[in-house]
Formats: C-alpha cells, structure tokens, sequence
C-alpha cells in the first residue's frame, strides 16, 4: 500500500459495517420510494381511481408526507454515516491531508455506497410492489382489474430522489472536508446535539398549534372561494404548516421534558431523559418524520373501513332486495320475466312495486368559469337532468304518503340528508325534453327515501303538474322504477343472472356514465359548445366490462341488488380497497423501520453511557429501563399522536362534510379504532424486539 | 525553530466571547523536550491545536521553521502539518482498518512518497519503539502502550521539524507512560527531534528539558531542568515542578479567597 487511493479503499474496506447503516437506509428509502411511486403511476390504479377524484388527491397526499419522511431518512443516514466517518477524515486531515487531497476519494467512496443502494433500492421497489399487490390478489380479493401493470415513468419520481440522496452526501463530504476546525472534524463522533431548550409551553401550543392548522387548512379554501369567486390555488395548503409546527413543539416536550411531572418524581428517568436530550436533535427530527408516516399509515387505512362500513350498512337498510330502473324506450323483464328467472333457481319473489317517471330538464345556478381561477355563479335555463315521479307514484312505491302544492316540488333525499350535494333545490322552471313546454316551479324541501339516493336525483311532483308536464313526453325522456324482494333467502346466482341479463336489455344509447347529463349536454349545444361529456375527459364505460370498478359504480341504469353488492364490494372496489391499504403498509413499515434505525442509532451513541453505569453498579434490570426509557418515546409518541390527531382530523372531516356524523360514519369510526389498536398492537411487538436487539447491543 | 508571538484565541458561545490566549509568547528550540502544564482551562490544548493548525487563531504569530503560519492557504497548512509538524493524540487518533505499519506509514502516504527508504525508516521506528512484534496486527489488538508509541513512530515517519503531542500519556497506566516517555527521548536523543508536549502528568513533565506553566491563558512560569538525565535529578526536577504548581494554586485560592472576601 503506497497510495492514497491504495489507503482509501483499504480503509472503506474496513468500514464497510459503518457504511451498512447508510447502505439499508438509502435502500429502504428508495425501496418505499419507487414501491409508492409505481404504484401511484401504475395503469392498474390509475385507470380505476378517477382523475380529479378525493382518493387521488389523498393517494397523492400521503405520497408528499412518505417522501418527506424518506428525504429526513436520508439526510439522517448521510449525517450519521459522515459523524462515524469524521474521525477517519479528521486523522487523515491532522496528519496533512488536504481537503483536495482527499475530496476525490471521499466523493468516489458516498457516490459508490449512494449509487449502489439507491439502484438496489429502485430495483428492489418493483417486486415489492408485484409480490404485495399479488399476495393481496391471492390473499383477499381478485379482480381483472387488479393485474398489476407498470409504467415506467415512476421511475421519473426514483431518479427525482435518487439525485436528493447523492446531491446530500456530495454536499456533506464537501462540508466535512471545507471545516477549517480540525478538531471538531476529529471528535465529531462523540459531539453531543442537545436541542434548545423551551419552555413547558411548548407542549400546550403545540397541540393549540395542531388544531389551528388542521382548521385553517381545511377552512380556508372555502373562505377563499367566497371572497374571491375563485377556485382555491394550490398554496392554500400552506395554511396546513401550523400542525407541523404543532407537532414539532410536542415532539420537542417529549425529548426535553418529558410527559411524567418533574416536580413529584424530580429523578425519576433522569438518565434516559439526559440521554435523550443530548442527542435532541435528530431524535426530535425522528419523532416528528414517525408521527407523520404514522398518521398518514391512519389516514390511508381509514379509508378502507370508512368505504365498507358505510357501504355494508347502507345495503343491509334497504328495504328491497332488488332496485332497478330504465329508461322507457328500453325493453326490459316484466314481473312475470323475473318471476320466470327466479325459478330457475327455486325462488320466487314478492313485494314487486313499480312506477313511472319523467326525466325533465331543470333550470339552476350553474358554475361559470371566467378567465384563470375565477368563476362567476349564472342561473341557467337547462342546468341538470332530473327524475321526477308524481305523488301517486312516490307513494305507490314507497308507501309514504305525500302531499305537493301544485307548483312545487320536492326533492328525495336520504334520511341522514347527506346526499345533497346532488340534488337541485334551486329550480324555478321545469322544461319536457320532446315538446320544451315549460313549468314554473318552486323548491318545497325533502321527502326521504334512502333506495331512491342516486347521482341523477329524483324528485316529486304534485299530480296535476305531472300530468301537465307529462304531454307529449317521448319514451327516451320517460322511464320506470321498480323494486320488489326475493321470498326467501337470495340467491347470489340469480342475482348475478339478473344483473347480466338486465344489461343485454340496454342498446348502446344507454351505455354512459350517470354523470353524462342529457339536458346539460342540450344547454352546451345551444351556447356552441362541446358537451364536455363527449370529450375524453368523460370516463368510458362498457356492456362487456360490467365488472369492473366503473361500470359497477357509474353506470347510469346500474340495479341495486342486495346480494350482488354485499358480495362483489370487495372485488367491485378492489383496486381502491388495495391501493390504500398498500399505502398504509408502505407508511406504517417507514415508520417503523426509522424509529428502528433511530432507536439503534442512540444504543450506538450512548454505549459509553450504559458502559459507565455499569461501572457504577447498575442492574441489568435498572439498565433495561433506561434502555425502554430511550426507546418508548421513539415509538410511543409517533403512535399516539400520530394516531390520535388524524383520528380527531378524520372526525372533523367527516363532521365538516355536512355539518353532521351519520350513522354510517360513526359505525365506520369505530372500526377504524379498532383498527387503530390492533396497529398499536403491531408497533408494539416491534417495540420489543427494538428493544431486545439494544439490550443486545449494549450486552445487558 | 518554533516562535510563538503574542498569541491570542478566543471562543465564542452564544452572543458571548471567551478569551482563552491571552498574548502567549514561547520557543522550542531545536532537539528541545518542552511541556507544557497548566490546570484546567489554562488554554494548553488551545495553544497546541493553534500550533498543529488546526483551529484558526486571531492575532498573534506562530513561525516554524522560516515560516510564518498566520496567513496560510488550507493546502499549505495541510503540507506544513504533514512534513513539517508530527502529532500524538491523548487517544492515538490511529486508523483501525490499517496494520501498525501501515498506520506509521500514512503521513507518507499523504505525502505521495512511500518507497522502500520510506519502508525501511517505518521497520526501523517499530524497532526503536520496541514494536516490531507487532507490525502486522491492528490498533483494535494492542495495547494502549503499543498504540502510542505507534503514534510516536507516525509523528516520526516524515522527520519533522517538530512534535506536537497532547497528553500522550493521558490514557495509559504507569508502566505504558513511562515506555511512551522514553520514546519520546529516543527520538531526541537518537533521531534529533524536537518535542511540544501539553500534559497534565508532572512525572511525564519531569523528562523534559523545559516546562513552561501555563494560567489563565497566559505563562506563569518557566522550568529549566539541571543538564543530564540521571533519575535523581529527574525527581528533584518533578519536586520543583510540584512545588510550582503548588505555588501557582495556592495563588489561585488566595485570589479566590480575596475575591471572596
């Protein structure tokens, strides 16, 4: 060896157990990384999960706080692995290296490990994604939807961090090597980073700091579009920094102060709590990326119990096994036709209730788009398609009894009045689609009806208006609802039978969407413009794909069949379902490892610590509390604040939604408490092993 | 060969400054054993680490050699370091992945200049230093002893004008005090270096030619021992040493006691 280059690499050679921790670390990074971003980007989802929709906008929220998380992570690494490397620069620069002199090596040295993990991590991203996506098609549910494809272009988002991670440790290597205090290069290692001390304030404004976050993000878009008429830009999101700020004054209490009362037990965790001050810094920085993934792991497995519950509970209230309607120029089976079906299958059915009504054009307040952001509220003489049944009808399929002024209408909502969102209350003018006769008409409330709860509303007429309105109508703008149940217990058979038997009915002039709206696509027409339901932007459904997520969900004439629903929930909503429940695995296995890493990490810095206590007589019992002192709080506090602020933040979502929880959300919250300590459960069991391998570590 | 003119440093902590040099003023001549001693605070390891440059100084001026400090780029105070200055750390600072050679060996690696000269001036330190048994093992496998006086071998390796050593013998037991020791005269004796030496360690101390009593960032005393070596006028030079440093302490309570008062 005569050489620099020659004693370099002889020396990364060495150290190739120190770099270990910076190896797994770039590598579990860029593993999430790429794992998250293919799926993300992968047709598979994309093609299911609707452009512009709430659970993109969350599968993309959640992405941010990952790499945020992952970009701490990797920062950490590279700082740990320079603070371990220090003393070899610091000896080398002692004994009259240059920084020149050693700037190449060094650089080749981060550039390889850097290189090296964060390709073994991409490349590993891919069959993770494959052998999880498959273990859950194999495992829970199927679907043709849930073939997993690729598209490369997530590796974009790879390469993005790929370029943070190798950007980090060149700026750190030339940090290191610019430091013209050798000494502090050399010792380095042993440097303790007590973070500054506040205040037990901090704890209290921290929580103030959360909430006032939480609202003013959530409120300030709608504030915004008030004063403004304008859509909310996207740096509106700001108004959320508070909860960090928030979390970042709570996770600074823990570490300086603790949360047992130093005034009863002055020594109690005196040690542990010393420790843990003195590597403040970083641990704090852990705490706060932890809580965050943790509550991204909450906010993305919520999804899936908040979806079913209400789902499950909404299709065991119905009233009747089957719900369908047509349009009136369709011919589909009568009674006696389903009767006939369900016997092949043994059953028979009763119950059987069916009425007319009319599809009219509604006026309304319509949405203008002006130039940029801005919009402009104008009343429209053809806004929206509604369904309109006469009284008789209403109370011929329901059994309600109704009473309508002539003149007005009224509009059908669930009982919790929580859809609608849908419906028009504004409606002054009602207008037949085949004759454009017209009739004034004011909005008189809501009658309810859950079954009747639909994208394209339906609403009650006083009969005589009905019956005006009613002249000259075409099939095409008319239709019937039916219900009726099956005497006995449902057959999944016949209902799939029905389904399928009910599409082959339809021609192809039904074969869109519930949000392709005749009467709106009429009033773009008259104005000479493109119905933007004819544009690519309108999701394309199919009669030969009557599986999938789409058509299941959207299809304008789509039946509401008990049976059907309760069974195909999960495959309809597979991809949805799988997704989240991906990202939850992702964040959640983030979490743990880094407060994993961290925990280790403090048992490597304060070896000395427990080395001197043992010195001084310590038990291995006394030890082994001080180590759980050091590694409760990494794993403690990102569970429960984590946990506990997005449940209060789901809560207030839901509450916000309409001003009230319904029964199926409450339901659905407490699945998801459920759901939350059987995490708890699971971070624990990796509390302990943490804990054992310490205990390892520092041989107690 | 070594001048060090009204050299002062400063810490700064927080919004405050700490003067820890205040206007030093030494010489080590050529073959010259100093030490440095001086209680806690009194800027020792301050004044080394000016000297070693390897923390930056505000007003005064150091001159090894012809050659002035003050003002130097980072590339030639790293060559300064590496072929004019040897260094000994209180914790031997030897690199653990390397063998005891190869570790003696790395100035010179630094330096480019590693022949078989080179190698044969390694073979004949360990040699010196009684540590040639141990050339092939790592510092992770020797004693705390073996590893500074392998550090002693490195400082040599370049022939410097001169070593700078901060407590050599800071984390050893007696007996791998004393072998550092006489490796520190071997080299002056048999190879004419000049040795810096801070320590704490008044029988370290007592080998020297020379101590200078630091307090208070400034020197308080300078200690010549009687020419020769012979033990007894090693222990009569370690006696008016302790006797020194008494006197220095006792001042120090007075003032404390006054300040008290």
């Amino acid at each position: 060896m005569t050489t620099l280059k020659q004693l370099e690499k002889k020396l990364q050679k060495a150290d190739a157990k120190m770099a270990g921790l910076y190896l797994f670390c770039n590598f579990i990074s860029l593993l999430l990384i790429t794992a998250y971003s293919a799926m993300m980007l992968s047709p598979t989802v994309l093609l299911v999960l609707p452009e512009g929709g709430d659970s993109r906008k969350q599968m993309t929220a959640i992405f941010v706080l990952a790499l945020f998380g992952c970009v701490v992570f990797t920062i950490y690494a590279s700082g740990l692995f320079f603070r371990k490397k220090a003393k070899q620069l610091g000896t080398l620069m002692a004994l009259g290296a240059s920084g020149r002199q050693l700037l190449p090596g060094l650089l080749k040295e981060v550039l390889l490990l850097s290189s090296f993990s964060c390709l073994a991590g991409i490349l590993a991203g891919f069959p993770f994604v494959a052998l999880l996506w498959n273990s859950f098609r194999l495992f829970l549910t199927d679907s043709a939807q849930m073939v997993l494809k690729f598209d490369f272009k997530c590796l974009y988002l790879s390469a993005a961090f790929f370029v943070i991670v190798i950007a980090c440790s060149c700026i750190n290597a030339y940090r290191y090597l610019k430091r013209t205090n050798i000494m502090d290069v050399m010792h380095e290692e042993h440097r303790n980073e007590p973070v500054k001390e506040l205040g037990t304030w901090c704890a209290p404004v921290g929580f103030l700091l959360i909430l006032l976050g939480a609202a003013l993000g959530y409120f300030s878009p709608y504030a915004y579009q008030k004063l403004f008429s304008a859509y909310s830009p996207a740096w509106l999101n700001l108004f959320y920094a508070p909860v960090f700020i928030g979390l970042y004054l709570i996770m600074l209490h823990t570490v300086v102060h603790g949360w047992s009362s130093r005034r009863k037990h002055p020594y109690k965790n005196l040690i542990a709590r010393s420790m843990m001050k003195f590597q403040g810094k970083q641990t704090v920085n852990n705490l706060l990326v932890s809580t965050v993934l943790t509550a991204g792991t909450a906010f993305a497995i919520f999804y899936i119990p908040m979806i079913s519950v209400g789902h499950s509970m909404e299709v065991n209230s119905r009233p009747y096994d089957y719900y369908y309607h047509y349009r009136a120029d369709q011919t589909v089976f009568d009674k006696e036709g389903i009767s006939a079906l369900a016997a092949k299958y043994d059953l028979a059915i009763k119950d059987f209730k069916t009425a007319p009504y009319l599809s009219l054009a509604m006026d309304g307040i319509d949405t203008i788009e002006d130039e940029g952001r801005n919009f402009h509220y104008e009343r429209v003489p053809f806004l929206m398609e509604g369904k309109f049944f006469s009284e008789t009808a209403f109370e011929t399929l329901t059994g309600a009894e109704i009473s309508i002024a002539p003149g007005n209408y009224m509009a059908i909502s669930n009982t919790d009045e929580t859809a609608l969102y849908y419906l028009n209350s504004e409606a002054e003018v009602l207008t037949n689609m085949a004759t454009y006769d017209s009739l004034p008409i004011s909005f008189a409330g809501y009658t309810h009806y859950d079954l009747l709860v639909s994208e394209k509303g339906y609403y009650v007429l006083n009969d005589n208006d009905y019956e005006s309105i009613a002249a000259g109508i075409t099939p095409e703008w008319a239709g019937n609802a039916v219900f009726f149940n099956i005497d006995g217990k449902d057959n999944y058979s016949l209902a799939e039978d029905f389904f399928y038997t009910f599409i082959s009915f339809f021609g192809p002039e039904c074969e869109y969407p519930s949000y392709y709206d005749r009467v709106a696509k009429y009033q773009a027409q008259q104005a000479g413009k493109v119905y933007w339901g004819d544009t690519e932007q309108m999701t394309q459904i199919s009669y030969l794909e009557p599986d999938t997520t789409d058509f299941r969900y959207y299809w304008t004439y789509m039946p509401k069949i008990r049976i059907l629903d309760q069974t195909d929930f999960l495959r309809t909503f597979s991809v949805f379902l799988m997704m989240f429940l991906f990202i939850a695995i992702i964040c959640s296995l983030a979490a743990m490892i880094i407060s994993y890493t961290r925990c280790m990490t403090i048992a490597l810095n304060n070896r000395y610590v427990f080395e001197d206590l043992k010195r001084l007589g310590a038990s291995p019992a006394f030890l082994k509390k001080e180590i759980k002192g050091q590694a409760g709080p990494v794993f403690q506090i990102p569970t429960i604040v984590g946990m506990t602020a997005m449940y209060l933040l789901y809560m207030l979502l839901m509450f916000a939604n309409d001003g009230k929880l319904t029964s199926g959300e409450i339901g659905g919250m407490a699945v998801c408490l459920l759901i939350l300590i059987f995490l708890a459960g699971i971070y624990y069991l990796i509390y302990r092993y943490t804990v054992k391998n310490m205990c390892r570590q520092l041989e107690v | 060969m070594l001048y060090v003119k009204n050299l002062h440093k400063s810490y700064q902590s927080g919004n405050k400054s700490y003067s820890v040099l205040k206007g030093i003023n030494l010489s080590v001549a050529d073959q010259e054993f100093v030490a440095v001693m001086g209680p806690s605070g009194s800027g020792k390891s301050t004044l080394l680490n000016c000297i070693s440059c390897y923390i930056p100084f505000e007003q005064g001026t150091i001159t090894l050699g012809n050659k002035e400090l003050k003002g130097l780029d980072e590339n030639a105070l790293a060559k300064v370091r590496n072929e004019k200055l040897g260094f000994v750390f209180q914790d031997f600072m030897l690199l653990d992945g390397l063998t005891i050679r190869e570790n003696i060996l790395v100035p010179r690696i630094i330096q480019g200049k590693v022949d078989l000269k080179a190698e044969k001036l390694a073979d004949q330190l360990l040699s010196l230093f009684g540590i040639d048994h141990i050339a092939g093992k790592y510092p992770a496998d020797v004693s705390g002893g073996e590893r500074q006086r392998t550090a002693v071998a490195r400082s040599l390796i370049n022939q410097p004008l001169l070593i700078l050593a901060d407590e050599p013998t800071g984390n050893l037991d007696s007996k791998s005090s004393r072998a550092v020791i006489e490796s520190f005269e071997n080299a002056r004796n048999k190879l004419g270096a000049s040795i810096f030496m801070v320590t704490h360690d008044s029988f370290a101390a007592s080998f020297c030619d020379r101590v200078i009593l630091l307090k208070d960032g400034t020197v308080y005393k300078t200690l010549e021992a009687s020419p020769g070596c012979q033990e007894e006028k090693r222990s009569a030079f370690q006696d008016r040493l302790l006797d020194a440093i008494r006197e220095m302490s006792n001042i120090n309570s007075d003032q404390t006691a006054t300040g008290g008062i």
